[in-house]
């Protein structure tokens, strides 16, 4: 089973906060204790909330603004990809994860788990995304789109992967089956349910690289999802900064 | 004749020279310094560089021949320089080779950088500018960021100047622009004008900053009358440089002709109580017909490309009032007309009621009040006071009025403060008294 490891920090953080994660020798420790086992598949840190752009589609117009998906109080600052025998495992990874002293790990679990796919170094002069697809709450989709739903973004993939624009992408399970780490002074704290109870949840993430911002909006517009949700492209750091 | 002394003199008119080719060149060298080294820092600091050498050194050795290409090439060597010392890894120094053409200079040769140009030479540097509104106005970025940017980037307004305008601290402006262009770096926005297939959106983009930023100059409801006033010659600026980039899209014009429209009515629209003079009660012959033949003219070209858009209606609109040489003149009849096809593109409530009163001035009060009934009915603009106040005046016009009155009081109830209030006011006392 895959899991994704959603890390996320106070919104104030964003700016100063990087430094601290970056020159921890305990993130270091943490990705050689992962990665050569093969137990940590993919992953990146993100350019803060402030960075991040979100797309609708809505009557056929397209709506860009500047901004995450929902102003909470903690923000997506990164991601991992783990391969684990269940979430037990997984949420043992994550409490070990050095990015608690900042914020939380929400754990969830990719539905359908894709293959295993290590992402290979970023061609120069492209740019790497995370697209996250989010619902509401009350989402709900009619028969019709609903048939037309799997089709269609079984079409998009297929379109984003064959240009090089989409590197890797799952659809999530939903917020109840999530688990949230959190550290309390010395204490781990693991609740059942995402980090932040808002209407919109994270219910899938596409790995994407583009030339640029206006490639990927128009990838995301294209997304079947666009339609119903909300499309949040946040960028990669950099590596050399990371 | 003037007294003054020649030194004097001479400094003076440098300072205005500088003054007038800052507006006409800003934009420009700091375009195409983003364009070449990709820093937006850079690019402004580097500018401004310029400019202060040219205060300095164009009155003791005269006016260079072209001011512009000796400005963009101080800049340009000032950029190289700048790279050269910084810590510069491989893929700036690779713009540094871009960035000066065959046979430029580096610093050393700085002191003699009017020689290298000959009269006849251009500063040889494209015109980035349509680039950098474009990246400016770019829809990931919040309407405000836009905003700011476009004034400082393109403009040449010093953030203090943006933030006097906009009415918040300068920090906080400083702060906006920062991440402004943390944004454009960050999320990849490229600098670049959009390709044909989004260009239509992107251009309404482009035009919604600049009218806003008008709008923001126009709107009497705050700020000093200077710093208003010029925000709107920036505006107008602004389009202007757009019009004669993208002379294909006459939009643009119709914003420009819009734009001039308006302005050439400032001098007429606040009396000397600072209170707004509503169009029919303005001294005409305050207008600057100037202005409003040169507006009219840009229309009429943009007309001629028969694409009409809702800029170009408003400006017809617009037109319409400016060309009327007594209120009593005014084209209603095509007014509504013009309106009615701006509501076909907009669907605007606004557009809507707007449209009533052209038909009540065109086809008696009656009719018009019909109109804005049904779209009281239709349950939009119900918190707008101009419905009332719009259902009032054609009540007063009918003689109704104590259902005027009324409708006058409901307009009060939602105007807060000012000359809109006090104007409400003084019609509630003429029907009632």
């Amino acid at each position: 089973m895959q899991y994704m490891l959603i890390h996320v920090q106070p919104t104030d953080l964003d700016h100063e906060m990087g430094q601290t994660w970056q020159h921890d020798t305990s993130l270091t420790a943490w990705l050689e204790e992962t990665i050569p086992s093969r137990v940590n598949l993919q992953g990146s840190r993100l350019r803060p909330s402030s960075d991040a752009t979100t797309v609708r589609s809505r009557k056929g117009e397209l709506l860009v603004t500047d901004g995450p998906f929902a102003e909470t109080k903690e923000q997506l600052a990164g991601y991992d990809v783990l391969e684990c025998a269940d979430i037990d495992e997984a949420v043992r990874w994550a409490s070990k994860h050095p990015s608690l002293q900042m914020g939380a790990i929400e754990v969830r679990p990719l539905l359908d788990s894709p293959p295993p796919m290590p992402l290979p170094v970023p061609k120069e002069g492209r740019m790497r995304y995370v697209l996250l697809v989010c619902l509401g709450e009350d989402f709900q989709m009619g028969p019709q789109d609903q048939a037309e739903m799997g089709p269609a973004t079984d079409a998009w993939v297929h379109e984003m992967d064959g240009r090089g624009a989409r590197l890797f992408g799952s659809q999530l399970e939903g917020p109840d089956r999530a688990r949230t780490v959190r550290r309390r002074g010395t204490d781990l704290l693991v609740t059942d349910g995402p980090f932040a109870e808002t209407k919109e949840q994270i219910a899938g993430f596409d790995v994407l690289e583009c030339a640029d911002l206006d490639e990927a909006l128009e990838v995301a517009a294209k997304h079947p999802m666009a339609k119903f949700g909300m499309l949040e492209l946040r960028p990669f750091w950099p590596p050399e900064e990371q | 004749m003037s007294t003054q002394p020649p030194a004097t003199n001479a400094r003076e008119s440098t300072q205005h020279v500088v003054a007038t080719v800052f507006r006409e060149e800003w934009g420009r060298i700091v375009a195409a310094l983003i364009h070449r080294t990709g820093d937006w820092d850079l690019a402004e600091e580097c500018a401004q560089d310029a400019f202060t050498q040219a205060l300095a050194r164009w009155p003791s050795d005269g006016l260079p021949p072209r001011p512009g290409a000796w400005l963009m090439t101080v800049a340009r060597n000032r950029a190289i320089d700048r790279l050269r010392h910084g810590n510069v890894r491989a893929a700036k120094l690779r713009q540094i080779a871009a960035l000066a053409p065959a046979g430029a200079t580096g610093p050393d040769e700085e002191a003699g950088v009017t020689d290298q140009l000959s009269p006849s030479e251009d500063s040889g540097v494209p015109d980035e500018r349509l680039r950098l509104i474009f990246t400016c106005c770019h829809p990931a970025m919040a309407m405000e960021a836009r905003v700011a940017l476009t004034l400082r980037t393109l403009a040449g307004l010093t953030t203090a100047e943006i933030a006097r305008a906009f009415l918040v601290p300068e920090t906080t402006m400083a702060k906006r622009l920062v991440r402004a262009k943390q944004k454009i770096a960050h999320a990849g926005i490229p600098y670049r004008v959009p390709p044909a297939s989004a260009l239509p959106q992107r251009t309404s983009g482009v035009l919604a900053v600049l009218y806003l930023l008008f709008n923001e100059g126009y709107s009497a409801s705050a700020g000093t009358e200077l710093v208003r006033k010029s925000l709107c010659d920036d505006a107008v600026m602004l389009a202007g440089v757009l019009a004669e980039l993208m002379p294909e899209e006459p939009e643009v014009k119709g914003l420009l002709a819009l734009m001039m429209f308006h302005r050439s009515r400032q001098a007429a629209r606040v009396d000397q109580q600072g209170d707004l003079v509503t169009l029919d009660a303005q001294d005409r012959a305050q207008w600057d017909q100037a202005a409003i033949e040169h507006a009219k003219q840009i229309l009429d070209d943009a007309w001629a490309k028969n694409k009409p858009g809702p800029y170009q209606l408003q400006a017809a609109i617009a037109g319409c009032h400016a060309l009327a040489p007594q209120a009593e003149m005014t084209d209603w009849p095509r007014i509504a007309k013009l309106y009615d096809q701006l509501l076909d593109m907009t669907g605007s409530p606004v557009v809507e009621l707007n449209r009533a009163v052209a038909v009540a001035m065109a086809d008696g009060p009656a009719v018009g009040l019909a109109l804005v009934n049904e779209l009281e009915a239709s349950g939009a603009l119900q918190q707008y006071y101009l419905l009332a106040a719009t259902r009032a005046d054609l009540l007063r016009r009918l003689g109704r009025r104590a259902e005027a009155a009324s409708a006058y009081r409901e307009a009060l109830a939602l105007v807060a403060t000012g000359p809109e209030q006090r104007f409400l006011a003084a019609r509630l006392a003429e029907v009632t008294g």
